[in-house]
């Protein structure tokens, strides 16, 4: 099922790799223009905030979109035909996302050491961090897609979550700045939780909370995956 | 290596051999928008049997298909092959059965050989036996030409009988197509065929969803009429015929922008698709048909005729008061 996955995604895959890898590098760079004297706790927020913001993008826009498309051609019901285990196509799915996305990550990481001049240390915890935040982005994207029945709100869907965690999650900026009662929604949310257990996993004693961090993350992980199974396993 | 036919049914690894036979008992299925699709179903296909469902649009196939493949859940009704629960167990269903949907089958990415192979394989076939059957079926359907073309460059006829080979490549117990001749031109259309008999032949039960009532008259063993959610007939396309004995058929082409004619008192009955008009008529009165008939092409209503045995169209036509919803080219 892993190769049908990969293999489906032949065509496609570039494309997404490449706006991936511009999304993550853009927006790097683009801090810096919005910030012209950016100070070196901005640039490391900004930098490791625009990777996990590249794993969102693939997790909770691409994945949905595909999804979306499928069931909007009318193929989306020979993939449920299929007769492997639900969780086999939702483990596919994530390992693709993995495949195109932990590249761009990377890249966008380099781009903003070579850019702002600021040091990153990975950690062991990076490796958990990342799996998990993508795990979670996916899972939830999954869920989403699979558990809608109307693509078109799939993809609004889709597209409210990036806007959601562009504009109202401290990613790519401290907490700090942010109105309190809007960090208290955000640590209930995934996307904070992910920006923050990246972050631990790249930087020294730059970020809190990372313990409640993993154990929210965590949360939403498995809530997406029972979603997406309920909704893969249901039948009209 | 067992394929996940041969564990379910408790065999040990080898040619597959199917002793599976599909149940349909009382099946209902009523959407919650109150629509009542399908309406206490009942029917059998044997392992080896092809047995063909044909209706109009609207009908109840797709939900009833639906239903067996696992994708949709009946309101009450039993749906089983062999000893397996196909409704308690869609996952089952899976497993068994094998699905050919009326849309495009999602290839774009993938080549030819390679989707496949892969249906094989995730249907549990091992890599060789994956390997010698799509090359058996690339020469079987004549797709060797597009052995290693990307779905995406495909036309419709082709990658229609892609679909199908994924299909054919490790059917299980249970093959459903929906369709499958669509797009496909006619010589490939017999290859096709050929293909479900062999399937057949090797002892898996065919599920045939179709409009074209003249090529379900050739490759059915058996078939079902499906009208509002029911069935309204059941049998060998020779039995259904049976009702129609000593009529023939006369159908007249008319010309274009002309009105129904009036028809002689012969005329047992008569359905018009478009310029197509469909009497039946005693054999008795068939040279009067023949008669009537010229008159309307020297008159200009009509461009040419034709008389000859009732055909399964005839039968179509009688239970569901429609001519089949697309003109096959048969």
């Amino acid at each position: 099922m892993l190769r049908w996955h990969l293999l489906s995604l032949r065509l496609w895959a570039p494309a997404a790799a490449a706006i991936e890898l511009l999304a993550g590098v853009g927006m790097v760079f683009g801090i810096g223009l919005l910030i012209p004297h950016i100070s070196t706790r901005a640039a490391v927020y900004g930098t490791t905030g625009s990777a996990v913001v590249t794993t969102l993008l693939l997790g909770l826009i691409l994945g949905p979109q595909l999804v979306a498309e499928q069931k909007m051609n009318g193929t989306y019901e020979f993939v449920l035909t299929m007769p492997v285990p639900r969780s086999a196509a939702a483990l596919a799915w994530y390992t693709v996302t993995l495949v195109i996305g932990l590249p761009a990550a990377a890249a966008t990481l380099a781009a903003g050491m070579l850019r702002y001049g600021i040091t990153l240390s990975p950690a062991p915890q990076l490796v958990v961090a990342v799996l998990l935040s993508v795990f979670t982005a996916t899972m939830l994207g999954y869920a989403v897609a699979n558990a809608v029945s109307q693509p078109m709100v799939t993809i609004i869907l889709s597209e409210l979550f990036i806007f959601l965690a562009f504009g109202y999650a401290p990613i790519n900026f401290p907490p700090s700045q942010m109105p309190a009662w809007l960090v208290g929604i955000n640590r209930g949310l995934p996307f904070l939780p992910m920006a923050t257990t990246v972050r631990d996993g790249l930087t020294h004693r730059v970020v809190s909370d990372v313990a409640i961090s993993y154990v929210v993350l965590c949360c939403w992980a498995v809530g997406s995956v029972l979603l997406a199974l309920l909704a893969l396993g249901r039948r009209r | 290596m067992a394929t996940a036919l041969d564990q379910m049914a408790g065999r040990q690894a080898g040619p597959p051999v199917n002793d599976l036979g599909l149940r349909i008992r009382a099946l209902t299925k009523v959407y919650r928008t109150g629509t009542r699709a399908n309406d206490g179903i009942t029917l059998d296909i044997a392992p080896g049997e092809i047995f063909g469902l044909l209706g109009p649009n609207g009908a109840g196939k797709s939900t009833l298909v639906q239903q067996v493949i696992g994708l949709l859940k009946p309101t009450s009704g039993t749906i089983s092959l062999g000893r397996f629960d196909l409704v308690a167990d869609p996952d089952c269903a899976r497993q068994l059965c094998s699905y050919l949907p009326q849309a495009p089958v999602p290839i774009e990415s993938l080549r030819v050989r390679e989707a496949i192979e892969l249906s094989a394989r995730i249907r549990g076939a091992p890599r060789d036996r994956a390997r010698r059957r799509a090359d058996q079926l690339l020469e079987a359907l004549q797709l060797r030409e597009w052995e290693r073309a990307l779905g995406a460059k495909l036309s419709g006829g082709v990658r229609r009988l892609t679909g199908f080979a994924m299909v054919a490549v490790e059917p299980g117990a249970l093959a459903i197509l929906d369709e499958p001749t669509n797009d496909v031109d006619p010589l490939r259309r017999r290859l096709l065929w050929d293909q479900v008999r062999e399937m057949s032949d090797g002892g898996v039960a065919v599920l045939l969803v179709t409009h074209n009532v003249i090529e379900a008259e050739k490759s059915v063993d058996r078939l079902a009429v499906i009208d509002n959610g029911q069935v309204i007939a059941e049998g060998t396309p020779s039995s259904l015929k049976s009702a129609d004995r000593g009529r023939l058929r006369l159908q007249v082409m008319l010309a274009p922008g002309v009105a129904t004619p009036e028809l002689p008192d012969f005329v047992e009955r008569q359905v018009r698709n478009s310029h197509t008009l469909v009497a039946v008529v005693p054999e008795s009165a068939g040279a009067d048909g023949i008669a009537w008939a010229q008159r309307l092409v020297e008159q200009g209503a009509a461009e040419e005729y034709a008389l000859g045995a009732t055909t399964l169209e005839d039968v179509y036509i009688r239970l569901t008061g429609r001519m089949r919803d697309s003109l096959g080219d048969g």
